[in-house]
């Protein structure tokens, strides 16, 4: 981690920071709320909400004030520190393992330089991997808290998916680590850029076709990490911790209004954790294809023709292609939610154990393997 | 007094606090909740120090892994009757007192026998461990210095894994009929 900077503009800036890519989480989820409503009445042939505002926008502003004003309710036979801490603790994981994610080029203003992530860590994935591993007490506080049969299955479920897949999750980003040979995002984004080239057999190959993304490198890696994902933030298919036909509602039966809405926001957040470190291992994270940082920063210098305009609009420009990944992902995300059926729960630990296991097992293995012959062997 | 100096004092008594609620709570969920908060705590510190790959493992493997599978195993008993079972008793009380005792002698033991060997803090792991979270010298000691030992270490918890299951099968397992 980098320290938190010299002088008192940068503190401040830097800790402003970690509040805004705080809010920036809690408010997307809103907007995300609307994709996912709206998005499944197209899927389903539906019109969704569509009467609040334009485009029915404003029916989650709605829904917030309904949220907000209704009864404070507590399961007599609950317990009551555990029934309200749950809901408080599934933002923090989430909210904490999103700041590590690299969103854009560092900003650089004469002599200090702001990187647009909330921290730097040397570890960033093993960090962002183990936070958000912390999820799992969330769902079991609220099961047990809320002292109903319902509950405790689905937390018990839930948990019990939530390790199964981690294996799978951690095993099928070691052949990217590998690969890239560092723990941190911004290393592997700046190794991403360019144009696709790799040295082989003492050769070197290149394609100017075809950027130098992860995903050229790793299919089946991203593939067993993007399924993997799904079951982390407890998402369809892997909704089984809530599979209403069983459990009502799963973990969070008994909770309702606000309460239910952070649950709600600690989901969103892992989604977006996943696009995020999707975006980042397998497509590039903020670069941009067939376009380099410097050529952004060059044609800012000639639109505005001076230093730190052209630093601001390179940082924006990249922003914004970072979110365009970003928002991608968590589109298909929603479109996976309404398109597939939910798995047995058999299915689920099979599928699991006994198939992403030994794939990202082997992934590993083949790609140390092709690593060492290629550096190794020449011809 | 320093931001150092804060964030160890506040994390230090973060995580006496946690460890000692984990042998003070009757409860037997709010001691293992308690415990995994004492592993958070221990990576913070482990953070303060600069050794985050030590404190992002400390995290997936303890607090992320092994407990959430304690809390959940704890949830589905009936706590009840565990409860009684747990707290009362003059055995269940002498046999803490003795293990607090055995642990602290321990504890004691160690940090007389660390004074003595100073030596081990100027060896290479320690100045290694602390130099901006790399992980190259880690992986050095462990998989090119260490390497037996470590996997040595490997097979006994996989011996330790089949042992488990072997004897719960030998007794019935989760069909045994008491």
């Amino acid at each position: 981690m980098t320290s938190m900077g010299t002088t008192g503009f940068e503190i401040t800036v830097n800790l402003i920071k970690t509040v805004l890519v705080f809010l920036m989480m809690v408010q997307a989820v809103p907007i995300l709320v609307w994709l996912e409503r709206r998005g499944s009445a197209f899927i389903q042939n539906r019109f969704g909400p569509n009467r609040v505002g334009p485009l029915g926008l404003l029916q989650l502003l709605a829904d917030a004030v309904k949220f907000l004003t209704k009864e404070d309710f507590a399961p007599e036979k609950g317990n009551r520190f555990m029934f309200y801490a749950a809901p408080v603790f599934a933002l923090i994981p989430a909210a904490i393992a999103y700041m590590a994610i690299p969103m854009s080029v560092p900003l650089k203003l004469e002599t200090a330089t702001f990187l647009i992530q909330g921290f730097e860590i040397n570890v960033g994935i093993v960090f962002v991997l183990g936070i958000s591993s912390l999820a799992a007490y969330t769902i079991l506080m609220a099961g047990w808290g809320s002292g109903s049969k319902f509950s405790l299955m689905g937390a018990m479920r839930a948990s019990a998916q939530i390790i199964s897949y981690e294996l799978a999750l951690g095993l099928s980003i070691v052949g990217v680590i590998l690969m890239y040979g560092t723990f941190n995002f911004n290393e592997m984004i700046l190794q991403q850029q360019g144009p696709l080239s790799f040295n082989a057999f003492g050769y070197t190959v290149a394609t100017a076709a075809l950027p130098n993304w992860g995903i050229f490198y790793q299919p089946v890696g991203m593939i067993l990490f993007f399924a993997a994902t799904f079951a982390e933030s407890n998402r369809l298919p892997f909704d089984l911790a809530e599979g209403e036909a069983e459990l009502v509602a799963g973990f969070h039966t008994e909770y309702g209004g606000f309460k239910m809405l952070m649950f709600f926001i600690g989901e969103y957040g892992h989604m977006m954790i996943a696009s995020g470190l999707m975006a980042t291992f397998f497509f590039g994270g903020y670069g941009i294809p067939y376009v380099s940082i410097q050529d952004v920063q060059n044609f800012g210098m000639n639109l505005f023709g001076s230093e730190i305009a052209a630093n601001v609009f390179n940082t924006v420009v990249h922003f914004l292609c970072y979110n365009i990944k970003f928002g991608l992902f968590l589109w298909i995300f929603i479109w996976v939610r309404w398109t597939l059926p939910r798995f047995r729960y058999d299915q689920l630990m099979d599928l699991g154990w006994k198939t992403m296991l030994p794939w990202a097992l082997v992934n590993t293995m083949v790609t140390a393997a092709v690593m060492f012959v290629t550096t190794y062997f020449m011809f | 007094m320093t931001a150092d100096a804060f964030l160890f004092w506040f994390l230090a008594a973060l995580t006496i606090i946690s460890a000692l609620s984990v042998i003070l709570m009757t409860n037997p969920i709010y001691s293992a909740l308690s415990l995994a908060m004492t592993m958070v705590s221990v990576a913070a510190i482990f953070v303060t120090l600069q050794a985050y790959f030590l404190a992002g493992v400390q995290i997936i493997v303890y607090a992320g892994a092994v407990m959430v599978l304690f809390v959940m195993v704890l949830m589905l008993f009936d706590l009840k009757h565990e409860l009684q079972a747990f707290t009362r008793g003059r055995f269940s009380g002498a046999f803490k007192i003795a293990s607090i005792g055995s642990l602290a002698g321990l504890l004691v033991g160690a940090m007389y026998s660390a004074r003595i060997n100073s030596a081990l803090t100027e060896s290479s792991i320690a100045a290694n461990a602390t130099s901006k979270g790399a992980i190259t010298p880690l992986a050095e000691e462990l998989f090119l210095r260490n390497v037996f030992g470590f996997e040595a270490l490997g097979v006994l918890l996989l011996v330790i894994a089949v042992g488990t299951v072997a004897l719960s099968r030998s007794k019935g397992g989760t069909h045994a009929r008491h």
